[in-house]
């Protein structure tokens, strides 16, 4: 089984960002860049998959400029076979990942495509159902569990207050949630051997996909300021303004 | 000073009512236990009434009193504190700081920020980064310790290495000494020849000498993308090779080490992921500023030189602030870990150049002598300071137990002393290493220790029977 999974470049989810003074975006110059952890989560599931012998090679994609090589390395060092940086200075738009994504699997013959549920910059949670549309292949999306079996994987779904489980008829798709794995951490002498490992860069050009923009941003605010808390003498100042304030109980 | 009797107590609490106002002094049950005791487990909690002033005249107001009615003081601030210093079990009266709790100025300019004795340190390292800047001084405890105990036992913690103890951020104090006098000392001033510095006797002086009223700190710039390591390492010397290597090419802002039963047990009690299969005697965390894209390769050159010379075996490093904060997990929740052993805590320092032959000597008198006992190492191995922590067994009453791990200090610290090192790196003297000072320090020493105290606490009210006695 030859496996894919897309790691994409993202502001580190512990950084507390800034709107831009012209609420165009967020402030990201210096700001520390990691991979969206969702795509973490996917690029763990794949070598999980190589370790059991279930996947003979796995390799990681990544959408942007050059910078977003750094993310390819580390899915490198975390244990995947090899790199590909599809090297683009626009913005990179759901549906043209997907497409860029499409292109991929028909040129490598990829039998399974793991994906982060949505990456933690932009929230879009759009890729994943793209590429099933555009490509027809069955897609298990949320994932907490996921079990490849003879030519199927099955996998366990986090649905509001539940579990659904489903069997996808390979190629397939699967997109991770939060509680699929806990990531493990790159080891120095394995950072070391990736840099060995080949990554390719191509452009969206080369794969036949137009970046063409389709969704601008108009504006971008911070979520409103929290009022400061208050300090009660008794618990029964605090039962009075929870009733009769807050009006929560 | 002599025990206070029932009449006189009674006495003395209506004349603090009196004095501070009903509300400022609590006398309940529960209120005496948790005022009375920090972080030790060895002493009973047992004050006369817990006083919690509002002000500096209040403070002022209050150590007048104790001097004319000769009852004695305990400064209380997180009680957080390792050594007993803030421990009320004679019948004390307790200062809690906990309602001057405000940070009153900042200056941008200047970069200093003045507060409250009560203000949590965690609070203040907010501040800093709510201002763009950063307060440095950082351990495991910082969510409830206080400025006024940090300085009072002169903080250390996790970024010595490269920021220094809580004493090099005091720009000012403001002191009530055991005489009842206000003292404003240094005022902000970063340059000042003016004769004696009196700022740095307070500081680190576990409220023996007058309490803390007023702090004005510096702050420095943000740290950017401060980065982990974590090591295997194969055993003290080694430990010792990777410093040096590290630090001679990176300006490092942590170096501290842990053994393996020390993040075994963190693993298996926080549910946390070891960074990497390997298992080795020790770990090494070396944090530094990937403040340029070179660092980081640099930073790996040096893992590789480390690994050929066969000093480390194994190692990872953080990809995102995340996996940072989780890497510093397995060595700052170490401690709470391994509280509910009641562990035995020793907090010993030498020069970082004697750590290795030391260690090892410490070692073979540890496990000799307590063949049975479950050992924890870690520590500020870059200050050459080392927490030895000796877990209580399960079967074993806690006070054989700790009279046990008396006798065997005494011999961990005659080691001490053949190795110029110190018995309190950065926990203090407060109760439990008042027997050991003289390891330390010599007499003429501590003859002078004594005087210093007789001038700024000349009827002995301030944390008697703390850090030394005095007849
Ligand atoms: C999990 C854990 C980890 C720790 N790690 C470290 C570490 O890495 N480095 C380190 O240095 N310490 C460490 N400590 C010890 C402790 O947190 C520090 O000593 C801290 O500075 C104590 O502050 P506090 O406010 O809790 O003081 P307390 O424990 O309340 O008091 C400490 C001493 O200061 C005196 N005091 C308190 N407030 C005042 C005041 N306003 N005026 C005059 N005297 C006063 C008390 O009388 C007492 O003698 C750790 C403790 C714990 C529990």
């Amino acid at each position: 089984m030859k496996v894919l999974v897309a790691v994409k470049r993202v502001v580190d989810a512990y950084v507390k960002v800034r709107v831009k003074s012209d609420h165009s975006g967020v402030e990201l110059a210096n700001a520390k860049m990691a991979i969206n952890p969702f795509c973490e989560i996917a690029v763990e599931e794949a070598i999980r998959l190589k370790e059991q012998g279930k996947a003979e090679e796995v390799i990681a994609v990544s959408i942007g400029t050059s910078a977003s090589q750094e993310q390819i390395r580390t899915a490198l060092a975390l244990g995947a076979d090899r790199g590909i940086l599809v090297e683009t200075d626009q913005e990179a738009q759901p549906l043209s990942v997907a497409r860029i994504l499409k292109a991929i699997v028909e040129k490598e013959g990829i039998d399974l495509v793991i994906l982060g549920k949505q990456s933690i910059d932009t929230d879009n949670n759009q890729v994943g159902q793209m590429l099933g549309a555009l490509t027809n292949m069955p897609q298990g999306t949320f994932a907490c569990k996921a079990e490849p079996g003879d030519g199927t994987i099955t996998v366990t779904r986090e649905i509001d207050g539940g579990e659904q489980t489903v069997a996808l008829k390979l190629p397939a798709i699967v997109t991770t949630d939060l509680r699929l794995n806990e990531p493990r951490y790159a080891s120095l002498p394995n950072i070391m051997k990736a840099k060995k490992k080949p990554i390719d860069t191509v452009t969206p050009d080369a794969l036949g996909v137009s970046m063409e923009s389709r969704i601008r941003t108009l504006s971008v605010e911070p979520p409103p300021q929290r009022s400061a808390g208050i300090k009660v003498g008794s618990v029964d100042e605090l039962i009075d303004k929870l009733k009769n304030e807050a009006k929560v109980i | 000073m002599n025990a206070i009797s029932e009449q006189q107590s009674s006495h003395i609490i209506a004349r603090l009512q009196e004095r501070l106002g009903e509300d400022s002094v609590k006398t309940d049950a529960d209120a005496l236990t948790e005022y009375g005791k920090d972080w030790t487990t060895a002493y009973r909690p047992d004050p006369l009434a817990v006083v919690l002033p509002r002000n500096i005249e209040q403070v002022v107001n209050l150590v007048q009193l104790a001097n004319k009615l000769n009852f004695p003081l305990v400064p209380s601030g997180g009680r957080t504190g390792l050594s007993g210093g803030a421990v009320a079990s004679n019948r004390e009266v307790v200062v809690a700081f906990d309602r001057m709790n405000r940070i009153l100025e900042f200056d941008a300019v200047d970069r200093q920020v003045v507060c409250e004795p009560g203000v949590i340190t965690e609070q203040l390292q907010q501040f800093a980064e709510q201002q763009g800047l950063f307060y440095p001084v950082d351990f495991a405890s910082a969510g409830s310790s206080q400025i006024g105990g940090n300085v009072a036992t002169n903080a250390g913690g996790i970024k010595v290495i490269r920021y220094g103890m809580t004493r090099q951020w005091v720009m000012g104090l403001k002191v009530v000494t055991g005489s009842g006098e206000l003292l404003e000392l240094n005022r902000g001033l970063v340059k000042n020849a003016t004769g004696y510095d009196f700022r740095h006797l307070f500081i680190g002086s576990e409220g023996t000498l007058g309490l803390v009223v007023e702090v004005t700190l510096a702050l420095t710039a943000v740290p950017r993308d401060p980065t982990v390591l974590l090591l295997a390492v194969n055993d003290m010397q080694s430990c010792m090779e990777v410093l040096k290597t590290f630090q001679g090419r990176l300006q490092l802002s942590a170096f501290e080490f842990f053994s393996e039963p020390a993040l075994q047990h963190v693993v298996s009690h926080k549910g946390l992921q070891r960074p990497f299969e390997t298992q080795s005697p020790f770990y090494a965390l070396i944090e530094f500023e990937n403040d340029s894209e070179s660092r980081l390769d640099e930073a790996m050159e040096l893992f590789e030189v480390c690994l050929e010379a066969g000093w480390v075996l194994d190692g990872t490093v953080s990809q995102s602030v995340g996996q940072a904060e989780t890497l510093w997990r397995l060595r700052e929740d170490i401690s709470e870990t391994i509280s509910r052993f009641s562990p035995y805590k020793n907090d010993i320092s030498v020069r970082v150049s004697k750590v290795p032959e030391f260690l090892s000597r410490v070692d073979e008198l540890v496990s000799a002598r307590y063949p049975d006992f479950e050992i924890i190492w870690f520590g500020h191995i870059g200050d050459g300071n080392v927490h030895l922590n000796i877990l209580k067994p399960e079967d074993l009453d806690l006070k054989t137990f700790q009279e046990q791990c008396g006798k065997v200090s005494r011999e961990v610290f005659q080691l001490v002393k053949n190795y110029a090192g110190s018995v309190s790196a950065e926990h203090g003297v407060g109760l439990l290493k008042k027997a050991f000072l003289e390891a330390s320090r010599d007499p003429l020493e501590i003859a002078y220790m004594k005087a210093v105290k007789k001038v700024f606490d000349p009827n002995g009210i301030l944390n008697p029977g703390k850090v030394f006695d005095i007849q």
